[in-house]
C-alpha cells in the first residue's frame, strides 16, 4: 500500500489505479476513496476545484490521448497532410465524430487554410503535417506569427530510438528550426505527458498576444499505450482582457476632450479583441479622424472605411488633419508615429510591440475593446452631452469635408481609368463594390490589387476584409477556404494575384473541390509581380531601370491559363477580359456559390507603372543547351 | 538663379524603405506643387523615385492617382497643380539625373531619326538597344511610351515600332 501511495504522490499512477490497488489489498471502497481524497492535495493532481466532468482519465495510444485532449479543448477540425508516423492520430479519429479532418495536399496550403479559419473564427486552429514537410508549412507560418493568429502545428517526429542516426528523412532538432516564427516550441517526451503538453501548447497559442506554437511528437510515443488525464482546456485559459487603469483612462479622456487637433489610429488588435463597435463609438463621440489599416502591415479593417471619419493610411506626417496635438493609437502595430509637439498615447495588447521603435508618451497595455469602452464612459462622465456634441460637430465637420472630397476624387479616378482591356484594377474595384454582397468575407492576397480596395467598403455593416500583414504570398485561396469553413453562411471571395496563385500552386483548389466549398476564387492576372517591379525600378533606380531589362518580375511566357487549371480540379469558371463582362461573370459566380459549388474567375488585368510594357526576361533555353536531341 | 528645396526623404513604408540615413538628398526645382510633392510623396518613398522618371502630364496624372489610392494625402484641389509641376519638372526633354548615357550608334533605317529624337527625350538610347524583343512587345512599348509623353504622331509611332522590330527583334 505504501508503494501505491508513493506512486500516486509522484504522479506515476492515476487516482483510479490507486483506488483499484487499495481495493486489491483489502480496503473497502469507502476507505480507499477516503485515502485517495486525503492524498489529492498532496499529489497536486487537482490544484483547483474543476467543475464536474472537466477531467477524466483515459488509457490509449499517444495519438488517442492527443485527439481526446483536442476534443476537450473544443477543437472541431484538424487541418492535415498525412505521414506514416502520425497514423495513430488518424486511427483515433476513425470513431470520433466530434473532430473532422480537413486535408490539404501541400503543407503551406494546410497552414494557410488553418490560418484563414483562425482569423475568421477567432478560434485556435490545429495543423498536423509530416515532419519532412515542415519547411513547406513554415512559409505560411510567417503570416500567422507576424499577425498574432492562434495556431498549433504538430508533426510526428522520428521515434526516440531513431533520432540522430542520420536516417533518410531524419534531420535533428527540427523543433529549433521554427524558433523565430513561433511563440513556443517543444518535443513531447512521454506518451502519458502528451495531453499535458498539448494543453500547454494550446494555452500558449491562444493567450494574447496569440501566435503559432509547434509541437513535435515522436512517432513511438504516438503508438505507445499510456494512461493520462484529459482536462477541459477552459481550465487553462488565461484571460488577457485587461482593463486599463482607471486613472490612465481618465487622463486620456481629458486629453482627447481638450485636444485642439487629435487623431486616432486603429489596427488589427481591435479586430482580434472584437472592439470594432467600441472604437467607432469613441471616434464618433469625439469627432476623431481615424487612420490606419494600411497598405502594408495590417491584415484587417476594423474601422468602417466608408465612415466619414476614416482618413486612410496612417503616415508619419498627416497632411490632413495637419499638426496633431494628441494621437491615440488603438491596437495598431505600425500606428505609433511620434512627432514634436504631439502627445502620443498607445494602447496595445502586445507589450513586446508597444513602444518597440518609437518613443511613446503614454503606453498602456490593455484590451482595445475594453479600453475603448472605458474611454467612452470616461468621456461621457467628464463632459456634458452638449459639449461633446459641439466638439464632435466642430472636429467631425472638418473631417467630413476632407473625406467626402477624397471619395469624390476616387470617383473621378474611377471614371478616368475605367475603360480598356486588359481590365484596370480601379475598374475592377468599382465593379466588385457593385457586385459583392455587403456581408461578404473578402479574403485578399494580392500585392498589386491594393489599388482596387479604396473603391470598396469594408468594416462595420459592410464587407469584412481578411488579408495578411506580411503579404507572404500563396495564402489567399487556402485562406479563403478556411474563412468559409468558419462562416459557411457568409459569401466568401478569395482574391489573389497571379503571383499568389503561382506561389501556392493549385493545391488549395484540391481542398476547395474535395470539401465542396462554395467560394469564388478570383485571380487577378497581370502576368507580373507588378508592384515588386515598380518598387525595384523606381525605388532603386538601378541597372534594370536604366536598361529597361526586367530581370525578375515578368510572369508571362508561359502565359498560364489559370481557368483551365481550375477546370482540372473540377472547379467551374471563366476568364474575364473586358470590363463590360465583369458583372455577368460575378452573377454566374454567385449563382454557383448559392448552388453549393465553388467558382473560379480569372481577370486579365493591366500591368501598370514603370516597365509595365516589358515582356522581356533573361533568355535561357535548356533545349538549346543540348548537344544531342534527347 | 533657380532656388531648390532640399529634401532628405523620410521613407515611412516600413517594409520597403531604406533607413533614413541611407536615403539620398534630392533637390526639387521650384514651382507650384513642389511643397505637395516634398511632403506627401516623401512619406513613403525616396524622391529619386520621381526625379529619375520623365513623363508627360497624362502619365504623371495616373501616377498621382495611383499614389492617392495607395494612401498619399493629396487633396482634390492639389491634384492638377501637382501634376503640372511634375510634368514641367520631370517631363520629356528635361535632362535626366546622373552621368550621360553611353553613346549609341543606331543602325540605319526608316525610323532611326525618330528614335533618336523621340526616345532620347526621356532616356538613353542604350535602353533601346539593351534587349531584343518580339514584335508584339515593341508595339506595346512604343504605345506605352506615347502614353508616357513621347511626342509622336500615330504614323511615327508605327514607323518606330517597325524599325525597332526590324533592328532589335527577337528571333
Amino acid at each position: 500500500m505504501k508503494e501505491l501511495i508513493r506512486q500516486y504522490i509522484d504522479q506515476g499512477i492515476s487516482r483510479r489505479k490507486l483506488m483499484t490497488g487499495l481495493s486489491a489489498v483489502g480496503l473497502s471502497t469507502v476507505a480507499a476513496k477516503s485515502i485517495a481524497q486525503s492524498l489529492a492535495p498532496v499529489a497536486g493532481v487537482v490544484p483547483t476545484s474543476p467543475p464536474a466532468g472537466a477531467m477524466r482519465e483515459m488509457k490509449g495510444t499517444g495519438g488517442a490521448l492527443f485527439v481526446q485532449q483536442l476534443k476537450a479543448a473544443g477543437v472541431e477540425y484538424i487541418f492535415f497532410n498525412p505521414s506514416t508516423g502520425d497514423a495513430p492520430i488518424y486511427d483515433a479519429l476513425v470513431d470520433e465524430p466530434a473532430i473532422h479532418l480537413v486535408k490539404g495536399v501541400q503543407e503551406g496550403a494546410v497552414v494557410a487554410m488553418a490560418d484563414g479559419y483562425a482569423r475568421a473564427s477567432g478560434k485556435t486552429a490545429v495543423v498536423v503535417v509530416p515532419n519532412i514537410g515542415l519547411p513547406n508549412a513554415m512559409t505560411q507560418m510567417v503570416n500567422t506569427f507576424k499577425d498574432r493568429i492562434p495556431l498549433l502545428v504538430v508533426v510526428a517526429a522520428f521515434g526516440q530510438d531513431q533520432l540522430g542516426r542520420d536516417g533518410p528523412q531524419d534531420y535533428e532538432h527540427q523543433e529549433v528550426m521554427v524558433q523565430p516564427i513561433t511563440k513556443w516550441y517543444w518535443q513531447a517526451n512521454s506518451a502519458a505527458g502528451i495531453p499535458e503538453t498539448t494543453r500547454r501548447a494550446l494555452k500558449f497559442a491562444a493567450t494574447a498576444p496569440a501566435g503559432p506554437v509547434f509541437l513535435a511528437i515522436p512517432d513511438n510515443l504516438l503508438r505507445m499505450e499510456a494512461t493520462a488525464t484529459i482536462m477541459d482546456q477552459a481550465l487553462f485559459d488565461v484571460p488577457m482582457r485587461l482593463r486599463p487603469d482607471a486613472k490612465d483612462v481618465e487622463a486620456v479622456a481629458r486629453l482627447l476632450i481638450e485636444a485642439k487637433n487629435p487623431m486616432m489610429s486603429i489596427g488589427d488588435e481591435v479586430t482580434l479583441a472584437h472592439g470594432e463597435a467600441e472604437a467607432l463609438e469613441l471616434a464618433e463621440l469625439l469627432g476623431l479622424p481615424v487612420a490606419g489599416q494600411a497598405e502594408f502591415g495590417t491584415w484587417s479593417k476594423p474601422f468602417p472605411t466608408r465612415s466619414p471619419l476614416y482618413l486612410g493610411t496612417v503616415l508619419a506626417t498627416m497632411r490632413f488633419p495637419g499638426q496633431i496635438d494628441v494621437h491615440l493609437n488603438l491596437g495598431n502595430q505600425y500606428g505609433e508615429k511620434a512627432a514634436p509637439g504631439k502627445k502620443l498615447i498607445s494602447i496595445r495588447r502586445d507589450p513586446t510591440s508597444l513602444a518597440r521603435v518609437t518613443p511613446v508618451d503614454m503606453g498602456i497595455v490593455a484590451d482595445p475593446k475594453l479600453a475603448a469602452a472605458d474611454l467612452v464612459a470616461a468621456v461621457k462622465s467628464i463632459a456634458t452631452k452638449e459639449r461633446l456634441k459641439q466638439i464632435a460637430d466642430d472636429r467631425g465637420g472638418r473631417v467630413r469635408t476632407y473625406t467626402k472630397g477624397m471619395w469624390d476624387l476616387r470617383g473621378k479616378i474611377a471614371q478616368d481609368l475605367s475603360d480598356g482591356a486588359p481590365i484596370r484594377m480601379e475598374r475592377l474595384g468599382v465593379e466588385l463594390e457593385k457586385g459583392l454582397e455587403k456581408d461578404t468575407l473578402y479574403v485578399a492576397d494580392v500585392d498589386s490589387g491594393k489599388t482596387l480596395e479604396p473603391f470598396m467598403g469594408f468594416g462595420g455593416a459592410d464587407k469584412t476584409y481578411i488579408g495578411t500583414g506580411p503579404n507572404v504570398l500563396g495564402w489567399g485561396m487556402a485562406g479563403g477556404f478556411g474563412a468559409k469553413l468558419a462562416h459557411p453562411d457568409k459569401p466568401v471571395v478569395a482574391v489573389v494575384g497571379d503571383g499568389s496563385f503561382l506561389f501556392s500552386g493549385p493545391a488549395p483548389l484540391w481542398s476547395i473541390a474535395r470539401y465542396k466549398a462554395p467560394i469564388t476564387v478570383m485571380v487577378l492576372n497581370n502576368q507580373s509581380y507588378n508592384n515588386e517591379r515598380n518598387r525595384i525600378w523606381t525605388f532603386g533606380g538601378g541597372a534594370q531601370f536604366k536598361t529597361g531589362r526586367d530581370m525578375t518580375c515578368y510572369n508571362g511566357s508561359p502565359d498560364v491559363d489559370f481557368t483551365k487549371t481550375a477546370a482540372a480540379y473540377g472547379v467551374e469558371g471563366e476568364t474575364v477580359k473586358e470590363p463590360g463582362q465583369i458583372q455577368a461573370a460575378l452573377a454566374r459566380a454567385k449563382a454557383a456559390n448559392v448552388d453549393g459549388r465553388p467558382y473560379f474567375l480569372e481577370f486579365h488585368i493591366q500591368r501598370d507603372g514603370v516597365g509595365a510594357a516589358s515582356e522581356w526576361h533573361p533568355p535561357l533555353s535548356i533545349a538549346s543547351l543540348r548537344t544531342r536531341k534527347v | 538663379m533657380r532656388r531648390f528645396i532640399l529634401i532628405g526623404a523620410a521613407a515611412a513604408l516600413v517594409l520597403v524603405a531604406a533607413p533614413l540615413a541611407a536615403q539620398p538628398v534630392v533637390q526639387l526645382p521650384e514651382g507650384e506643387g513642389r511643397d505637395v510633392v516634398a511632403t506627401a510623396c516623401s512619406q513613403c518613398h525616396a524622391l529619386t523615385a520621381i526625379t529619375q522618371l520623365r513623363q508627360g502630364e497624362q502619365a504623371w496624372r495616373y501616377q498621382v492617382y495611383d499614389m492617392v489610392l495607395r494612401g498619399a494625402q493629396i487633396a482634390p484641389s492639389e491634384i492638377d497643380g501637382t501634376v503640372k509641376y511634375l510634368a514641367a519638372s520631370f517631363g520629356p526633354g528635361v535632362p535626366f539625373p546622373g552621368p550621360p548615357a553611353a553613346p549609341v550608334t543606331l543602325p540605319d533605317g526608316a525610323g532611326k531619326e525618330l528614335v533618336e529624337g523621340g526616345c532620347a527625350l526621356c532616356h538613353g538610347l542604350d535602353r533601346v538597344v539593351a534587349a531584343k524583343r518580339s514584335k508584339g512587345e515593341w508595339n506595346g512599348i512604343v504605345k506605352r511610351m506615347v502614353f508616357f509623353g513621347a511626342p509622336l504622331a500615330p504614323d511615327q509611332a508605327t514607323t518606330i515600332a517597325a524599325y525597332l522590330d526590324s533592328k532589335f527583334g527577337a528571333d
